[in-house]
């Protein structure tokens, strides 16, 4: 493998691990605003109004931020009902094929972001609640998400591809 | 294109994908993108992202992490070996005691968590090599640790059930309290199960040798503060959330929270733990949440493709059914469709074309609910390919073949379809405790 | 030559689409003899809603059903769509507004400076009233009252002390139920019974902030202009007879429902309390026509309609 590759799967590992070791700690943040919006809402009877918009935000940059690193991980889960059978040379190959499937759903999914993202900077789209939330930080953070995603299946397809010709990268 | 192919075609792409192994949320994906920008006409390209949009909006979705991040702390905090070693002391003298106690056990899970990964885990790594070491027969000490967890997404509190409010627009509080009932009796079922095979057959579960259950009344007693703490959780999440005192997402938090304390009282709430649950937790949410991502998505496509309106009126005018018939068929469909489908991809992809017409066909939406529920862990535990099986294999010790996990599941899934033949002809037995408290 | 096919999507659930729309696009379909047909979607069932407009100009959809506020329409008359606390008395001020005093050349005029989608026709929906667990007798009982409503509405009612809060459509059901909410100030009596909302609300307040929502048609510009002249004609009189359906569904349904619904109390707060919400109403629509122009413009024309209807009197303001 040429140097150049090795280095680019080098430098997403490293990307998508330091953002997913960042925004693993969100789960802190969601569960202690939640604790106090209840916490405030029942024992002092003050209602937080804007919880659940910022808890939807949370949520969002969580699991699309948290993407790269989680396939880094190896936590997605496959339906292995030949493939937990195979050699795992015979993974690799057939990883790096169907990771052309995988990257093209990336492709697409990140030309909607960011087109759906360019539109909320152009119209200053804001949330309907009563404090009016500009769109646009979310959105950002959203296609940055999928974006490492993108990165982290191009660096695995490269991972399957030394692999699946028995050298290691 | 018909709309018969496009449904045809989309499906049996997407079964094609799977069986390539490559990851759920991509094979999912990627034919829901193929068929967005090829099919759709103009704008179909923006129909994967605006998936995202339409999570964003799936408020109670945030239950999901909250109740992974719970399940971990549990299992670090040693709640579920002091449970265990418990049933241990007080069930060993009976002949498939430890059987019995796992399935209490897994009651107990199932009341502080909301999926049944956490049950199957703790099973897997805390009862099962315990009952192997003691002469247990190993095809049904897997069959109990599967059929076990499987309780975990009906008793409540349960994430799945939850996906189900979102897609059929029902109460979660209602759906919760109508699957405890179900989920009380199904593990009445399987001890009622042990207890015959274990008198017809009692080399399957030979009782525990008195050295180890030889101790004073006074500890054995002590031995059950063990069950303390999981009803106070159970009381503060499940508890506050039906009386209404807390919201369901804020009520995720507090069973999280309470995860966390219960960790602190034991004094095994290390720095390490926290990362290591807050690091897991991330994976299996993003697990969780791709799919569903991908899954809305395929969903959308599916049904602005017309494939929604061929499979309905397929059923309602082509075949002509009575509304039995088609409700039965759609238990068949999803029994055949858990070969191939991840439990959350069949939930978001599925669901959404069945429960309108259930609705439509006046069945309550919220009974079925529970024959869903029920329904679908029939079939993730149906060999020869079912997602719980799979799963059972990878966290099992090697002696158990995969073989002896098909057979161990037999017995238990036939329990569970006359349980859901008994609540399909008995709607109160899930409608009561709903109805009960609504008052 | 082959048949055009339309995608719209109502913000509408099924359940109250049934009503106001699925009647109009069926008739449609059987008129257009299979020279177009119209596929009908309900709320967030291909996109969500909040994002319907974009998805609209994109072409992904090709026509849509609402008001301009919930599709969060990227135009200064947007406000206006939706409830517009005391802009209408009567369900027949919304179509009098637009064809008689110049609305419809207005919503033309905000729509096409916006590229990729034509703004086709407005309607009236229900009345705004509140449906509560707790009776609302006072002024002084809507303090601390959390509710579901409007962005714009909510705004208003914020002045006297409502919490307003927004959750998704589908999840007010069971905020109700677990306590999140308090009541709901979305819709009239009939709506409340139609979809769900008076199972689990016990008191209907029956001063309402707003006569008639308004709600409007819309089609990607593209998808518009090649459809031929007369089915252009006749999805025109698609939207008239959805337009004129809803008048007389909502209209007597209101009446039957207050008088033999069982479900939920009526309260009233007395009119000189209510009066001053009314006075809040005209201070608010003072600060909305700073905006723009165009929104000086709107209210220029809702006191104008307001001054006309009240000299005329009897049967079209009462005192
Ligand atoms: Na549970
Ligand atoms: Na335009």
């Amino acid at each position: 493998m040429p140097n150049i590759i090795k280095s680019y799967v080098k430098g997403v590992d490293t990307l998508n691990r330091f953002t997913g070791l960042v925004t693993m700690h969100l789960i802190f943040v969601m569960i202690g605003l939640l604790l106090y919006s209840s916490i405030s809402r029942t024992l002092f009877d003050t209602p937080i109004n804007s919880v659940v918009t910022i808890s939807q935000f949370l949520m969002s940059a969580y699991y699309l931020l948290g993407g790269g690193f989680s396939m880094q991980e190896d936590a997605h889960v496959r339906m292995d009902l030949f493939y937990s059978s195979w050699s795992k040379k015979g993974k690799a190959r057939a990883d790096a094929f169907t990771s052309i499937f995988l990257v093209f759903y990336l492709v697409i999914l990140l030309y909607g972001a960011v087109s759906s993202t360019m539109y909320t900077i152009e119209v200053g789209q804001k949330t309907r609640t009563l404090i009016q939330y500009p769109l646009a930080p979310i959105k950002i953070l959203m296609t940055l998400g999928v974006f490492l995603m993108l990165l982290q299946a191009t660096a695995t397809f490269f991972k399957d591809l030394a692999k699946a010709r028995g050298v290691t990268l | 294109m018909s709309y018969e192919m496009i449904a045809l075609l989309m499906f049996s792409t997407m079964m094609v994908m799977m069986l390539t192994g490559q990851r759920v949320f991509g094979a999912i994906g990627f034919v829901a993108a193929v068929a967005a920008l090829f099919l759709w006409g103009e704008g179909g390209v923006e129909m994967p992202f605006t998936a995202a949009s339409k999570l964003m909006s799936w408020y109670p979705l945030l239950t999901l992490p909250l109740f992974v991040f719970m399940g971990y702390m549990l299992s670090e905090s040693g709640i579920a070996s002091d449970l265990y070693k418990m049933f241990h002391v007080w069930m060993g003298p009976l002949h498939g005691g430890l059987a019995i106690g796992t399935i209490c056990l897994m009651v107990l899970i199932s009341a502080m968590n909301g999926l049944s990964v956490a049950g199957m885990a703790i099973g897997a790594t805390i009862a099962l090599p315990e009952m192997l070491r003691r002469g247990y027969d190993k095809v049904m000490v897997t069959g109990v640790i599967q059929a076990g967890s499987s309780l975990g997404i009906l008793v409540p509190p349960s994430v799945v059930l939850v996906l189900y409010g979102m897609i059929a627009r029902q109460p979660v509080s209602d759906l919760w309290l109508a699957g405890a009932i179900p989920g009380l009796m199904l593990a009445t079922m399987f001890v009622v199960y042990i207890v015959v095979r274990c008198r017809l057959q009692p080399e399957l579960g030979p009782v525990l040798p008195k050295e180890e259950r030889q101790m004073p009344l006074g500890e054995k007693i002590a031995l059950l503060k063990a069950g303390i703490l999981p009803l106070l959780i159970f009381v503060f999440m499940t508890g506050f959330f039906v009386a209404g005192v807390t919201s369901l997402v804020e009520s995720s938090a507090v069973g999280a929270t309470a995860a966390m304390l219960a960790a602190l009282f034991r004094k095994r709430l290390t720095f390490k733990v926290l990362e290591t649950t807050i690091r897991q937790t991330l994976g299996i949410s993003c697990m969780f949440m791709w799919i569903i991502l991908a899954a809305l998505a395929f969903g959308a496509v599916f049904d602005g493709l017309g494939a929604v309106k061929a499979i309905e009126s397929l059923f309602l005018e082509k075949w002509g059914l009575s509304p039995w018939e088609i409700l039965i068929l759609m238990q068949l469909s999803y029994i055949v469709m858990g070969m191939f489908l991840d439990d959350t991809a069949m939930l978001v992809i599925v669901a959404p074309l069945y429960i309108p017409l259930v609705i439509s066909l006046g069945f309550n939406p919220i009974w079925y609910g529970v024959l869903y529920t029920i329904t679908v862990q029939v079939a993730y535990m149906t060999p020869p390919f079912g997602y719980n099986l799979f799963l059972m294999k990878a966290m099992a010790p090697p002696e158990i073949s995969l073989v002896d996990i098909y057979r161990s599941v037999i017995p238990f899934v036939l329990i569970m379809i006359f349980a859901l033949v008994i609540v399909m002809s008995f709607p109160e037995i899930a409608l009561w405790l709903p109805q009960y408290f609504k008052g | 030559q082959s048949t055009i096919k339309w995608r719209l999507q109502t913000y509408a659930g099924p359940a109250l689409g049934e009503h106001v729309i699925k009647p109009a696009i069926d008739a449609f379909n059987k008129a257009a003899n299979g020279e177009m047909v119209i596929e009908l979607f309900y709320a967030d069932q291909l996109v969500p809603t909040g994002e319907l407009f974009r998805a609209m100009q994109k072409g992904t959809i090709d026509a849509v059903q609402s008001d301009d506020d919930s599709i969060a329409a990227p135009v200064d008359v947007s406000v206006f769509g939706g409830y517009f606390p005391f802009g209408t008395r009567y369900s027949l001020d919304v179509p009098v507004l637009f064809n008689q005093y110049g609305l419809n050349e207005i919503w033309e005029e905000a729509y096409d400076e916006v590229d990729g989608v034509k703004w086709l026709s407005a309607g009236a929906w229900d009345p705004c009233h509140f449906a509560t667990k707790d009776p609302i007798r006072s002024l002084a009982d809507l303090k601390g009252k959390r509710v579901f409503t409007f962005p714009t509405a909510g705004r208003f009612l914020s002045r006297f002390g409502v919490v307003p809060v927004t959750l998704p459509w589908e999840d007010i059901e069971v905020a109700m139920q677990t306590g999140e909410l308090d009541g709901i100030a979305w819709s009239g009596i009939t709506e409340d019974y139609t979809v769900g909302w008076a199972d689990v609300t016990n008191y209907f307040l029956t001063n309402n902030i707003s006569g008639a929502w308004c709600g409007s048609f819309f089609a990607n510009e593209d998808r518009w202009n090649e459809v031929p002249e007369h089915l252009k004609t006749l999805f025109k009189l698609c939207m008239d007879s959805s337009h004129y359906y809803r008048q007389h569904w909502y209209w007597g349904g209101e009446a039957q429902l207050r008088t033999e619904g069982t479900k939920l109390e009526l309260t009233t707060i007395p009119d000189e309390e209510w009066a001053t919400v009314e006075a809040e109403a005209y201070k608010f629509w003072d600060e909305i026509a700073e905006q723009s122009d165009r929104s000086k413009r709107v209210v220029d024309i809702l006191k104008k309609y307001a001054k006309t209807m009240e000299k005329a009197g009897k049967p079209y303001r009462y005192g």
